[in-house]
């Protein structure tokens, strides 16, 4: 039997302590099965990118587990077959776009042949290729962006978890990377992003998880979400509301 | 092995990105100015001349690094965590202490680029001044004690980067690590006169019978004035092979600690 490619059991955090005491998330519990596209849906504020840091490990759980492919995240080593978007990408500025890929292709142990390859590869399908040898500080939000997105399939992971992919690509930008994502879905890649874009979602995801204060709201089909009819827009503000009232009585 | 490859990738791709960086070329600039400004200010004294010329190299050596240890080196640091920069690199199969050791390393080998840079262009103005002044140069002058000089003043800078670094292992702001690690360095550049006042002088005010106090904190404070060698260069005192292994022993057996403990602090921040 496989394993699900992402598995959060129970997953608790908060920040702060005293009066400043904000819980991001409670006893969330989401599994992702391999060659699947989920969407994470959520207002701002709602914890879609801690869950995402938790995952990666950059912050610590106060409760609860997650697993990357049978590998328990904080235990054993499982980055070699993830692939991460931040939702604002940074670079070192003073690197070019060629030498950002060739760093994340070293730190993730491939040989110099198969990372030229990539390169070249995927700075033609992200339309970087001229760019190639322009220093990244140069860059506009859009070009760092799909920057980004070679960046994260540099060493072909099995696992990509993006943070707002779409955020601050034009619509040309935005239709080039829901075809990467289509794209991927088709090589049976799994792939896990937050989107504030619900067309976006609607097009290209599997299953949804919808996520308000810390919650999960909902874990499911998009069809099954969309039951009583109308749009994905309409359902998501509605399921919304209600959970707001619900906490506010 | 391929921890020790991804130690160096990052060394290297840090040791790139300070290259190109233009607040870099800036201070170097500067501080070539300076030690050109040797041959000028030099002839300012009627005596000691070679003494005021090698000192005076040295120290132009010695205050270029600083800048570059705490504006370049802390901003590059801060700029990967404000910039979320490090989310990139910890996003790969890359551990906290890779990562620390990676940058500490890249900025460890600007510092040496620099210092070899700034070296050389002192010596050539300590050159002309020597050659104009013959009379002046000190007795027992040696080249070889001037590089052992300048790779002391360098070790100087590795410590006082090891310092910065584990101040903002733990400090909330980069600048309250950038105050910290200034501090820090005051302090142990002043250290051993502390000491000896202290154990010299039965008048050190409060601090009169703490010996084993002042002791204790020159052990934890990095002693910087034992890198200090401008005064054995400029007058061409003895400085033995065993006393420069010596203090680069202790230059990097003290770094590589402070990276130890950077790195176990580290660990427990969160990433937000």
């Amino acid at each position: 039997m496989t394993s699900p490619a992402i598995e959060i059991t129970d997953l608790s955090k908060t920040f702060g302590s005293g009066r400043k005491r904000n819980q991001a998330l409670c006893d969330l519990s989401l599994t992702i099965a391999q060659g699947e596209i989920f969407g994470f849906l959520g207002p701002n504020g709602a914890g879609k990118s801690t869950t995402i840091k938790l995952l990666l490990r950059f912050l610590k759980p106060d409760s609860g587990s997650l697993s990357i492919l049978g590998k328990n995240v904080g235990q054993e080593e499982f980055r070699h077959q993830i692939g991460y978007l931040s939702e604002f990408p940074f670079f070192y500025d003073h690197l070019t776009a060629r030498e950002t890929l060739l760093l994340s292709g070293r730190l993730s142990g491939m040989n110099r042949q198969t990372i030229d390859q990539r390169i070249i590869m995927l700075l033609e399908r992200m339309n970087l290729i001229e760019a190639a040898d322009r220093r990244v500080g140069g860059f506009s939000k859009g070009m760092k962006q799909r920057l980004g997105m070679a960046n994260a399939l540099i060493h072909d992971p099995e696992v990509l978890i993006f943070d707002e992919p779409m955020s601050g690509l034009d619509p040309v930008g935005r239709h080039q990377i829901k075809g990467l994502i289509a794209e991927l879905k088709q090589q049976g890649k799994t792939v896990f992003f937050s989107s504030h874009i619900l067309s976006d979602i609607e097009a290209l995801c599997d299953r949804i998880g919808v996520i308000n204060k810390g919650v999960l709201l909902y874990a499911g089909g998009l069809a099954d979400f969309l039951v009583t009819g109308g749009g994905l827009e309409e359902r998501f503000v509605d399921v919304i509301e209600e959970a707001n009232h619900a906490s506010a009585a | 092995m391929q921890v020790l490859r991804n130690i160096w990738f990052l060394a290297l791709a840090t040791c790139t990105e300070g290259i190109r960086h233009k607040a870099l070329w800036a201070i170097v600039g500067l501080a070539i100015l300076l030690t050109m400004a040797n041959v000028g200010v030099t002839t300012l004294y009627s005596w000691d001349l070679g003494k005021v010329s090698v000192e005076f190299g040295l120290s132009a050596v010695a205050f270029a690094g600083l800048l570059l240890v705490f504006f370049l080196g802390m901003k590059l640091l801060a700029d990967d965590l404000e910039r979320c920069r490090i989310f990139m690199l910890l996003s790969r199969p890359v551990s906290i202490w890779q990562y620390l050791t990676g940058k500490f390393l890249g900025l460890a080998m600007i510092l040496l680029l620099t210092t070899c840079i700034l070296g050389l262009s002192a010596a050539l103005s300590m050159r002309f001044v020597l050659w104009h002044y013959a009379a002046y140069v000190p007795p027992d002058f040696s080249w070889l004690t001037y590089i052992m000089a300048l790779v002391c003043q360098w070790m100087s800078l590795v410590v006082v980067l090891a310092v910065s670094m584990l101040c903002f292992s733990f400090a909330s702001q980069p600048f309250v690590a950038l105050l910290l690690a200034v501090s820090a360095y005051l302090v142990g550049q002043n250290m051993e006169l502390l000491r000896r006042v202290v154990v010299e002088n039965p008048q050190a005010g409060v601090l009169t019978g703490q010996e084993n106090l002042v002791l204790a904190l020159s052990w934890i404070f990095p002693n910087l004035s034992l890198f200090d060698k401008k005064y054995t260069a400029a007058y061409g005192l003895a400085f033995s092979g065993q006393e420069f292994m010596f203090l680069c022993l202790y230059g990097i057996s003290y770094s590589a600690l402070l990276i130890y403990l950077s790195a176990l602090l580290f660990k427990r921040k969160e990433l937000a």
